[in-house]
């Protein structure tokens, strides 16, 4: 389960241009529960799930999850824990443009200590599973919107993790990949996953298997 | 990590930063090269000088009085002759000899040819006759440039010429010495000197047990106190002193090319591209932590400085030993007398290898260590974006 | 001309030291900020900040204590090679016997024992989650570049004044045996010096599988004490093969395949982790059975060493020296 207390953050602090990006956030999200945030953009949706995932730390108050203070660890730990319970599926993919499939894919592995066997056994198999492995030595730059959204579906997924965050992952795609998408994240529910989306992407909104909505307000969570 | 995949990972990175690592590794190369050059040429007269000496005698004794070296007369050769455990005594009658029409000296040597030792044996003088001689081959140019295609009339302080015929000429790669010396008979060397038939510039001896030398000296000084007594050690030594005093100036030169280099390696490396922020964010966001760029920032360097280091290496061997270094090689050798080409023969120790490589590579590191953690630890929620 | 053209080792040897002494110094400076306002409890952006730059810290003194130890490598080598035209000096003793020279490599040596305890420090801290070792790591460091501003300062004073022109020992004087005067402390002889080092090995053994922390860093410290002179008029004599030649520094040349390399620092290995496993032994994520057993290596590495070439002398010539 995870936990969010008292969470702030401000940005600039100390000066003039001092504001805060989040405010007091409180909540908590069950394991296995498929959870939206919403709210327009600067809201503060994309600070908040970059917190969650531990990319950023909060000015103030902690993230728990399972009664682990993440948002605590030192570097080194945050990482760890990242790449072993934490998939993040970028706006814009965030992928490596001049690499391959195969690599990009095979990324989050690295630092977990696979050997190259099992790196690549572990690879084929997410990249099947994708329904993108016909592009495995592909360079990036050449696939199209929605093979790269496949590419980084599958980058999130490569280490097994329980926990899926997603910053508007269908701002960039047409309608039918917006479909293909949001059914991937049907079946990742399925499978017992924990899934937060940041979007206002109204597709989102009238989901039958959603099961909590959050609104973000400047940085404040509305009820 | 794993190693391997590691090290897979870090030549991915690098071929796909070529660009960026290219003019860094170009640069380094340079440098690597220059030092190497010259550590290498160096050591390899260093040894050549030390080769030859080692084969001379023991001793040499020469009469000096009032700071001036004179002729030392041959009977001393009797008196020395008596001293337990001194062997090998040998006349040695050697000067210069002013070649007027260039402004330059000749250096003579003069040889007992019917009492020839192994070394000059091997140069093939066995069936000289007293009135040829043996010359050097910058000698040889210089003559035949006056027309002297196969003799030399040789001015003799009492106002006679006396003809030499040339007997042979040695070959460039003989020894760093010898290209312009002329070896002629003993006697015959006297007289071009002026030095008188009973004298000789030196007298030269060994003393084949080691811990003798002390009490010889002592008693030949006894014996004798005008006499200068020099030990083929505190020759040696005054070598090796002298070529590391030159070694030590151009190295302190040398850091100054080097503090120019690490200023612009530092920053080229503190320039962080917008798109290179963005790769950072990017695998820390998959779970890279500060410390992982880190590793792979800092092997990337290593292995870009340790094959530069290997290019700049083979490239300064490949100048030194096969091209023989045109114009570096002048540091270390005089040019004042006659033009003195020669060939530098490989020899180097292990330990420059070494020295070079702790050298470069700790200064390489130790100037991105810093850029390399800027960046390894830039905030990567903002570049996401 | 100044002695220190004497060779171009020992001008980069200098070169080195100043390189790393001046990174040493930026950490120390950030060190001390770092302390100053460090407190972990806190989720401040200047906490933050710190945290980002302890990072740099860690980075320059890991890579600058690593390039240390090599350099006390490098160090050794170019005073052995100083010897070829030092007059008098036929290895690294003759140097060594000279004004700051036995402080110096004294010095370089206990340095070494305190940069291996800061790194075994920094693998604990970062281990932690909670930053528990980072204050006392830094503190360390502290305590530790100041040691090595000693250091520094000895190497120019003694490397600085070294004569060009006066003759120094040669090892044969400085460690000669004779009757009257006998540098073996105890006034021991040899038998009983070699007698006493397998006792104490012995010894060791059974304290090490009993787990007995500081008696056993108690005996290693005899162990090495006594070594010191086992090596140097026992044992170098076997690997010379000269009765006469007594010597410490003549087996770290390349005649003898740098063999002395490998002994000393077996036996100063095995004291350290001896070392490590009396200061870290209230740590309790750390495998203190890996100090003891990585002592015990060591220590049994240098007596096979030495033993070795007695042995081998007596196989190939029938008898002992």
């Amino acid at each position: 389960m995870i936990v969010a207390k008292n969470i702030s953050k401000i940005y600039f602090e100390g000066s003039k241009k001092e504001f805060y990006a989040l405010k007091n956030i409180n909540f908590e999200i069950k394991k296995g529960s498929f959870v939206i945030f919403k709210g327009v953009s600067g809201s503060g949706k994309s600070t908040l799930l970059s917190i969650l995932s531990t990319i950023s730390k909060p000015s103030f108050g902690e993230i728990l999850f399972d009664k682990e203070p993440v948002s605590k660890y030192p570097d080194i730990h945050a990482s760890s824990f990242r790449a072993k319970n934490i998939g993040y599926i970028f706006q814009s993919f965030n992928l490596f443009e001049d690499l391959t499939v195969f690599v990009n894919v095979s990324l989050p592995l690295i630092p977990l200590g696979f050997s190259q066997k099992d790196i690549d056994k572990k690879v084929e198999e997410i990249l099947t599973l994708s329904n993108i492995l016909h592009k495995k030595d592909e360079i990036v730059s050449n696939l199209s919107g929605g093979e790269k959204q496949r590419c980084a579906i599958a980058r999130a997924l490569i280490n097994n993790s329980n926990t899926i965050l997603c910053d508007e992952p269908t701002s960039s795609l047409d309608y039918e990949n917006s479909m293909n998408f949001i059914k991937t994240l049907k079946e990742l529910k399925e499978s017992g996953k924990t899934i937060v989306v940041a979007t206002h992407d109204p597709l989102f909104f009238e989901l039958d298997f959603v099961d909590k909505v959050f609104e973000l307000k400047n940085g404040v969570l509305v009820e | 990590m794993k190693i391997s995949v590691f090290i897979n990972l870090i030549f991915l990175l690098l071929h796909k930063q070529k660009t960026k690592y290219i003019s860094i590794f170009i640069l380094s190369t340079l440098t690597i090269f220059l030092l190497s050059t010259v550590i290498f040429i160096k050591s390899s007269l260093q040894n050549e000088i030390l080769k030859t000496l080692e084969s001379h005698n023991d001793f040499i004794i020469q009469r000096e009085f009032g700071g001036r070296i004179f002729d030392i007369e041959n009977q001393l050769e009797d008196k020395l002759r008596n001293i337990y455990g001194v062997k090998n005594i040998t006349k040695r009658v050697y000067g210069r000899y002013k070649f007027l029409s260039e402004d330059v000296y000749f250096t003579i040597i003069g040889v007992d040819f019917s009492n020839l030792n192994k070394e000059l044996k091997n140069l093939g003088l066995q069936n000289i006759s007293n009135d040829e001689m043996i010359v050097g081959f910058e000698v040889d140019n210089l003559l035949k440039k006056y027309k002297y295609t196969n003799y030399y009339d040789f001015f003799l302080p009492n106002k006679e010429i006396k003809k030499v015929k040339i007997a042979k000429v040695l070959e460039k790669e003989s020894n760093i010495i010898s290209s312009d010396i002329i070896i002629l008979d003993i006697n015959l060397a006297r007289d071009i000197l002026g030095i008188n038939r009973d004298f000789s510039t030196n007298i030269a001896f060994d003393v084949p047990n080691e811990l003798e030398r002390t009490n010889i000296k002592q008693k030949l000084q006894r014996l004798d106190l005008e006499l200068n007594i020099i030990q083929k050690e505190d020759i040696l030594k005054k070598y090796e002193t002298i070529f590391n005093y030159k070694g030590g100036v151009f190295l302190i030169l040398y850091l100054v090319v080097l503090f120019a280099f690490i200023m612009i390696l530092y920053q080229r490396y503190s320039q962080v591209s917008i798109n290179e922020r963005k790769q950072i964010a990017i695998f820390k966001a998959i779970g890279y932590s500060v410390r992982d760029i880190i590793k792979i920032k800092m092997s990337e360097n290593f292995v870009v400085a340790f094959v530069s280091y290997l290019f700049g290496v083979l490239l300064a061997y490949f100048f030194v030993f096969i091209l023989n270094a045109p114009i570096l090689k002048n540091i270390f050798i005089d040019f004042s007398n006659i033009k003195n080409d020669f060939i530098i023969y490989p020899y180097i120790e292990f330990s420059t290898f070494v020295t070079l490589f702790l050298f470069f590579m700790v200064l390489f590191l130790s100037s991105v260590l810093i850029p390399v953690w800027k960046i390894s630890a830039i905030n990567p929620y903002e570049s996401l974006r | 001309m100044s002695s220190i053209f004497l060779s171009n080792e020992i001008l980069i040897f200098l070169f080195l030291q100043t390189t790393i002494y001046t990174l040493l110094l930026i950490s120390f400076i950030y060190s001390i900020t770092i302390l100053r306002d460090w407190d972990f409890k806190k989720s401040t952006v200047l906490q933050y900040k710190l945290e980002k730059r302890s990072y740099l810290v860690i980075l320059i003194i890991s890579f600058s204590l690593f390039i240390k130890i090599l350099l006390f490598f490098y160090f050794i080598f170019s005073i052995d090679n100083l010897s070829h035209f030092v007059v008098g000096a036929m290895c690294a003793a003759g140097i060594f016997s000279l004004e700051y020279g036995e402080i110096s490599l004294f010095l370089k040596l206990t340095n070494l024992f305190f940069i291996g305890i800061w790194f075994v420090l920094n693998s604990l801290d970062l281990k932690r989650k909670d930053y528990k070792y980072t204050k006392i790591k830094l503190l360390l460091f502290i305590f530790i570049f100041i040691c090595l501003t000693f250091e520094y300062i000895l190497d120019f004073k003694f490397l600085l004044n070294i004569p060009l022109n006066k003759a120094v020992e040669c090892c044969s004087v400085i460690f000669e045996t004779s009757s009257i005067s006998s540098k073996i402390p105890f006034g021991l002889v040899n038998s009983s010096l070699i007698l006493i080092l397998y006792i104490l090995f012995v010894l060791i053994v059974i304290l090490n599988i009993q787990k007995k922390s500081i008696l056993l860093l108690f005996f290693n410290i005899l162990f090495v004490y006594i070594s010191y002179f086992a090596v140097t008029y026992f044992f170098s004599t076997y690997i010379y093969e000269l009765p006469t030649h007594q010597c410490p520094f003549c087996m770290l040349q390349s005649e003898y395949y740098f063999i002395g390399y490998f002994i000393w620092s077996a036996l100063f290995l095995g004291l350290f982790f001896s070392i490590c496993s009396v200061v870290f032994y209230r740590n309790n994520s750390l495998d203190i059975y890996k100090f003891y057993k990585l002592s015990l290596i060591f220590t049994t590495i240098f007596v096979f060493l030495v033993t070795f070439f007695v042995l081998k002398y007596y196989v190939v010539n029938g008898v002992f020296l």
